[in-house]
């Protein structure tokens, strides 16, 4: 999941039913959008700043291209509430024709019964849908059907501050570094006294605490779901080895600076307080352009140095059919090599397809944007992700009260995996 | 005051008739229906855009919210009735008790704290000297900061590292919190932002109930030998009970349904520590898509306001209106 800063802040009304219901009551009175014979169609999307220029400018360019097509940009107010958005659309009648949606929304949306469903359509050989990495593919397909098209991609890695390695005089992480190491070194570039840390890990047990775990749980050879995705499997020698690491950095040693969720850990990077963090490319335009830092692996365990990505979708839904074929033509030729690389040299998004790095565009890219090599080369290192279930968010729920219990040394490792994984097994039965 | 007024009731000046014309009545009375039917019509007219609207937006969605407790629905595919078992299943809901427990607990402080501090901000600010315009506007400033800018101030404010509140612990040698980040503190720390946001907003209420206080009755007091204080006590806070009752309705109502403030600080955590009702509700509803599960928390929860706010009505009524209904 891309967590775009500055868009968190959604405000809902305090009367949640009112507003709950105000949207289902609408329905009665919305109509539709009106149909133009596929003419027109409509691409709700959360991008700001950079990204929402190089994607208008892409939509204009295609506009141009196509006379007899028409595509319009929706704002949604911001992709991290893209999924309640959508699902007041529909719910209202009045949904867009392409919508943007982070990959774990996927599940909880493939139950719409207006969704296009494009298992069939992305074997069109124009498609080239086997040149997507293979864990976007797998996070745009849900029980064997696919839901969506790659939007962006990003993975975590381990960025860190120059100077303070240097002032620490400790040699800067490499991507042989182990836990171990990397325990090592947090400790060390600690100062209780002048509160500076080691490391920064987002606490507030949403996705963005329960990710960063997942990538150790896989490192160290776990997995959250058994593979039929019935039962919970991270109460499991990799689970505890990857709590008790959190806990023996964040408990023990106190080299972990605790964010409740508001993205001060960023700030707090830049004020030279935080000396390495586990983030993605999103971070990196935001970090000031005084801070020298440099962009590795993330630590390994045994060697597996595994990452987790994030892959976000685009989902088409129906209106009719003209519409619909417009959508598919349009997002097909969005997502397509050459286009992407154009919308990644404008962003430093990273490219959604392998052969994006073949393309000549990709020198461009490297070149203004040196420290995102690390990242494409990182999606190699991309070796499973997240189930698509519609349960999921209670599943990233109870998993965050568990990481988090632990993080504040509420829970030893052991009992935490016990109940997590209990409540894990209640919300996989709908109980 | 006299009783008896010299000047004659308004129809008592009018010419009476001794004996009523035979058709004058009831005609008289036809007219009057009349008039009262067109009245009623122009009136109804008048507010059909208020009455719409509430309609709408408040008695549908209502209704139609407490249809879908009865239901399991995703907003997505149609719903399937499932009779009570969004109800029982709320008894048996651990979380559900946690977050109506920590509701109770913020109401239980949040309100009396706010009422007592307004009331001695108001009595402070009822007073002619120079520049109360500045220290009124400055104590009603947070009522119009927006919730998201507190939410991030406080956060800063109360940071266990790097904020300004433990800093100054840590420097008068007193005993710092983790605030927000700290399970057994966090519910407190949002008590104090809100209370900080709520004071303003009381003491304008009390300082227009106390301005509306005959300046003559508190000094008849004093001449009868009472103190400054013991006025104020003895006979403007029991005037204020009106107004009291008005704010103690309207803070409890406003702290059971506690959501925006919690979902810009802490967003019900650290580990539920302050997952309040509406906040589960939300969750329920808007990250699991349980619909049907939170209209029922609705349900639930629009049940206990009506309760509370109807014993409350009772319990703070004028009683110089006569306990009627005002």
């Amino acid at each position: 999941m891309a967590v775009r800063r500055g868009t968190r802040f959604g405000r809902f009304a305090a009367g949640a039913a009112a507003a709950l219901l105000a949207a289902t009551t609408l329905s009665a009175c919305g109509g539709g959008s009106g149909s133009d014979g596929g003419s027109t169609i409509e691409v709700s999307h959360g991008y700001t700043d950079v990204e929402a220029k190089a994607l208008t400018a892409l939509a204009n360019q295609w506009n141009t291209d196509h006379p007899n097509t028409k595509v319009k940009l929706l704002f949604n107010g911001g992709n991290d509430n893209a999924l309640q958005k959508t699902v007041a659309g529909f719910t209202a009648g009045n949904y867009p024709d392409v919508a943007y949606e982070f990959g774990s929304s996927a599940a909880q949306l493939a139950r719409q019964p207006k969704l296009v469903d494009l298992t069939d359509k992305v074997n069109a050989p124009d498609v080239k849908w086997s040149d997507f990495y293979p864990s976007e593919r797998e996070a745009a397909t849900v029980n064997g059907k696919v839901v969506g098209f790659p939007a962006l991609v990003d993975n975590l890695a381990l960025v860190y501050n120059k100077k303070l390695f240097a002032q620490a005089g400790i040699a800067p992480p490499d991507p042989s570094w182990t836990w171990a190491d990397f325990r090592a070194a947090a400790k060390k570039l600690t100062n209780a006294s002048t509160h500076n840390y080691g490391w920064a890990y987002v606490n507030d047990g949403s996705e963005d605490t329960v990710w960063r775990f997942l990538a150790m749980l896989w490192q160290a050879g776990g997995d959250l779901l058994t593979p039929d995705h019935s039962k919970p499997a991270f109460d499991s020698a990799a689970g505890l080895a990857a709590l008790q690491q959190l806990h023996d950095m964040a408990v023990t040693d106190k080299s972990v600076y605790l964010d409740t969720g508001n993205g001060n850990y960023l700030n707090l990077f830049n004020s030279g307080k935080i000396a390495m963090l586990w983030t993605g490319p999103w971070d990196l335009s935001s970090i000031n352009s005084d801070i020298k830092y440099g962009v590795t692996l993330l630590p390994g365990y045994n060697g597996n140095h595994e990452t987790i990505s994030g892959p976000d979708i685009y989902m088409l839904f129906d209106h009719s059919s003209g519409r619909t074929d417009t959508a598919f033509k349009f997002v097909t030729w969005l997502t397509s090599a050459p286009v992407h690389l154009q919308f990644a040299i404008r962003t430093g998004d990273l490219p959604v397809r392998k052969s994006e790095t073949e393309l000549p565009g990709y020198k461009t890219f490297l070149a203004k944007y040196p420290a995102e090599k690390v990242f494409v080369q990182n999606l190699d290192n991309v070796k499973h992700v997240r189930p698509n279930l519609p349960e999921y968010a209670q599943v990233s729920s109870a998993v965050g009260q568990m990481v988090q219990s632990v993080l504040l040394g509420q829970a030893q490792p052991a009992d935490a995996l016990k109940s997590g994984s209990s409540q894990v097994a209640a919300a996989l039965t709908g109980s | 005051m006299t009783s008896l007024s010299k000047t004659p009731a308004p129809s008592q000046r009018r010419p009476r008739t001794i004996l009523p014309r035979p058709q004058q009545q009831p005609e008289r009375a036809r007219r009057w229906l009349t008039r009262r039917r067109s009245d009623a019509i122009s009136g109804w007219l008048m507010i059909t855009p208020s009455v719409v609207l509430i309609a709408v937006f408040g008695l549908i969605p209502v209704v139609w919210s407490f249809v879908l407790s009865f239901q399991q629905n995703d907003l997505q595919t149609p719903g399937q009735w499932v009779g009570l078992d969004n109800y029982r299943q709320l008894i048996h809901d651990p979380v559900f008790a946690d977050s109506v427990r920590h509701t109770l607990v913020y109401t239980v402080l949040f309100v009396p704290i706010t009422l007592g501090l307004s009331l001695l901000v108001a009595a402070a600010l009822n007073r002619r000297i120079r520049g109360i315009t500045v220290y009124r506007l400055a104590v009603f400033i947070p009522v119009v900061t927006s919730t998201i800018a507190t939410g991030v101030i406080f956060t800063w404010l109360l940071d266990p590292d790097y904020g300004l509140v433990d800093t100054i612990l840590g420097k008068l040698g007193l005993p710092t919190s983790g605030f927000f980040s700290s399970p057994s503190a966090a519910l407190y720390a949002v008590v104090g932002m809100t209370v900080w946001g709520w004071i303003g907003f009381g003491a304008l209420i009390f300082l227009a109930g106390l301005q509306g206080i005959p300046q003559d009755l508190i000094e008849a007091a004093q001449i009868d030998g009472c103190s400054k204080a013991g006025a104020f006590w003895r006979v403007q806070v029991p005037l204020l009970r009106p107004v009291t009752g008005f704010l103690l309705v309207w803070l409890t109502i406003n702290s059971l349904q506690l959501f925006d403030e919690v979902y810009v600080t802490t967003k019900g955590g650290p580990l539920h520590a302050t997952t309040v009702v509406v906040y589960y509700l939300y969750e329920q509803a808007f990250q699991f898509f349980h619909a049907g599960y939170a209209a029922a928390i609705a349900t639930v929860l629009f049940v206990v306001i009506a309760l509370v706010t109807i014993v409350q009505l009772r319990l703070t009524r004028d009683p110089a209106a006569g306990g009627e209904r005002r």
